[in-house]
């Protein structure tokens, strides 16, 4: 290598900016949260120190932040299922759709920059129950009670209405990864299982599934990773309701910080929130290393 | 390349499953292709139909009608009346200083780590990646603390920072991808003809990285201009606030939703990104595809 690309003062010159914004705005407040987290607090005047009483109240007192938890796992769950299966699902009948492709991607792909308000505010009126919305006319041609279900305002349901409603706009980033992955399984391997006498959903099934694996995997992490964070759509279309059956963490930690002015136990919260993603990254990080 | 993949069966017999090798029918794909457009443009379709919707119309026809009367109100209000001109400028100015903040802040730290001279560059990286992993709220009490001292909490500058260093981390780690895979024998060449360091990076890697950048640019456009969490927070005054926060102005406002102009305004955020992403996607779509198979 040559001395231009050695000079070590224009490396560390060329790495600065972004490492001081980076620690300044990400890597600092971390630290800062946790030392709020240690304190009661409401923002304005005096912060008292109480050492982990935050934490003990959060794991023993705080009737809340267990069901909500337990929603945020389930929310997760159902976003693996939208996001990855939903993406996955594109990406195959994109390959299926040889002609006008690119057409089809492109719509596909609309909701994703689409902003995550809009997408509240549009489902929020086709899922509506008074006035009908477009979801429940359309269910009531089938069967008239279903034309009355409160989606929004049904505990359990609205939970998975705002999982339904954040993994449809961000399915057509996976669909995305999706396709490119199956687009490079190698001829051969398809060939093959067709001579073999595979029909189309077998090959599927036995060839290219199992060839893109480490994409389904690392695709899995990421949603898994960002749903534990979700905050928009909870907030947004529900509010966490009704009660707080749509709860989330991000959300809650939200509200207990800027709602309720409890900073040091919204503090406490987020540190849960980073607890529970490091601990999942440390997992993660295991399993890619087999 | 074999041309067989492109050989459709005959007139959509996907019923047959002993044909070895046949896909489901083409006309059921299609069908179902449709479907899935169908569903996945209604949305947009319906925001900007409701937008049409007069008053009247919109508190009493069911929402899900078409609109009896084409009423351009709601639009012509948005456009000329309300504060959202305003708005736009806002998420024009914000969008375009992170988007900018970030290509160059990324791209140079990424260059340093990929091929320059450093101690601890591993460490570095993953400290960088690390942020791939931060839920951002952790983060924001802290922030809006220190912000509200430097009074940038009714700034541009409270909800660009944030945005720009929340985008490092992605950013960084599609640079480092890109400039590990960079010919090192162009660097060589450029550097025996006498090119500084500056040189090099401006005049011959930024060039050639024009796709990457573009993906990037896309991708932190959108998410910017998309951008909830940031704005709310970081914005007072009704001066300041973005396109996206803008879209609740007509919700609840005195006790009623005034649905037709909130979509009228939904429409009128919505258009700006569709138009760029059906110009310019073929970069964001690509860009990331390349980097999440490669990499």
């Amino acid at each position: 290598m040559s001395s231009v690309l050695k000079n070590r003062k224009a490396a560390v010159l060329f790495l600065m900016p972004a490492l001081i914004l980076y620690t300044a705005i990400v890597f600092v407040p971390i630290l800062c949260s946790l030392y709020y987290s240690l304190f009661q607090w409401n923002g304005l005047s005096g912060m008292t120190f109480i050492g982990m009483d935050n934490y003990v109240e959060l794991f023993t007192g705080d009737k809340i932040v267990w069901p909500v938890l337990l929603q945020t796992i389930v929310y997760t769950a159902l976003q693996i299922l939208f996001q990855v299966g939903g993406g996955l699902l594109l990406a195959l009948l994109l390959t299926l759709l040889v002609k006008k492709r690119a057409f089809f991607q492109t719509i596909y792909y609309i909701p994703v920059v689409i902003s995550s308000v809009a997408v509240c505010q549009i489902f929020d009126k086709l899922f509506s129950v008074t006035p009908t919305g477009l979801v429940n006319h359309l269910l009531s041609f089938f069967n008239e009670a279903l034309g009355m279900t409160e989606w929004l305002t049904t505990p359990g349901l609205s939970l998975v209405v705002t999982a339904f409603a954040e993994g449809y706009k961000t399915m057509g980033v996976y669909m995305v990864t999706f396709f490119a992955a199956l687009l490079s399984v190698p001829d051969d391997l398809s060939e093959a299982a067709k001579m073999d006498g595979a029909g189309w959903l077998k090959t599927v099934f036995y060839v290219k599934l199992p060839y893109i694996r480490p994409i389904l995997v690392a695709n899995m992490v990421l949603v898994l990773n960002n749903a534990l964070r979700s905050f928009d759509f909870s907030f947004m279309l529900t509010a966490g309701g009704p009660g707080t059956s749509s709860e989330l963490l991000a959300s809650y930690m939200y509200k207990k910080a800027f709602g309720s002015m409890q900073y040091g136990y919204g503090s406490a919260v987020a540190v849960l929130i980073v607890g529970i993603c490091l601990v999942l990254a440390k997992f993660c990080m295991k399993q890619f290393d087999k | 390349m074999e041309k067989r993949k492109n050989m459709h069966p005959p007139k959509g017999q996907g019923g047959r499953k002993k044909r070895s090798g046949r896909q489901p029918g083409t006309v059921l794909v299609y069908l179902v292709g449709c479907c899935a457009a169908l569903v996945t443009a209604y949305p947009v379709f319906y925001a900007a139909a409701f937008g049409l919707k007069g008053a009247e119309e919109a508190r009493t026809s069911p929402s899900y009608a078409l609109p009896r009367e084409i009423d351009w109100g709601n639009y012509l209000y948005i456009i000329k009346e309300s504060a959202f001109p305003r708005y736009f400028v806002n998420s024009m100015v914000i969008t375009g200083t992170v988007v900018i903040l970030v290509l160059v802040l990324a791209s140079m730290a990424a260059f340093a780590l990929a091929k320059m001279e450093l101690r601890g560059k591993r460490r570095i990286q993953m400290y960088f990646l690390m942020g791939l992993m931060i839920p951002i709220q952790v983060c924001l009490l802290p922030l809006y603390q220190v912000f509200a001292r430097l009074h940038l909490t009714n700034s541009y500058f409270g909800v660009i920072l944030p945005q720009a260093a929340f985008g490092i981390p992605l950013s960084m780690y599609l640079f480092l991808n890109f400039f590990r895979f960079f010919p090192d024998d162009i660097l060589e060449a450029c550097v025996i003809d006498g090119a500084g360091i500056c040189r090099l990076f401006a005049g011959i890697v930024l060039p050639m990285s024009r796709n990457i950048i573009l993906t990037l640019a896309m991708m932190r456009a959108v998410y910017s201009w998309n951008d909830f969490l940031f704005p709310y927070t970081f914005t007072r005054s009704r001066d300041l606030q973005t396109i996206t926060l803008g879209l609740r102005d007509f919700v609840g406002a005195y006790g009623y939703t005034d649905w037709g102009r909130t979509f009228a305004a939904v429409t009128i955020t919505i258009v700006p990104m569709i138009a760029v992403y059906f110009f310019l996607g073929k970069y964001m779509v690509s860009g990331m595809a390349d980097g999440s198979v490669k990499g």
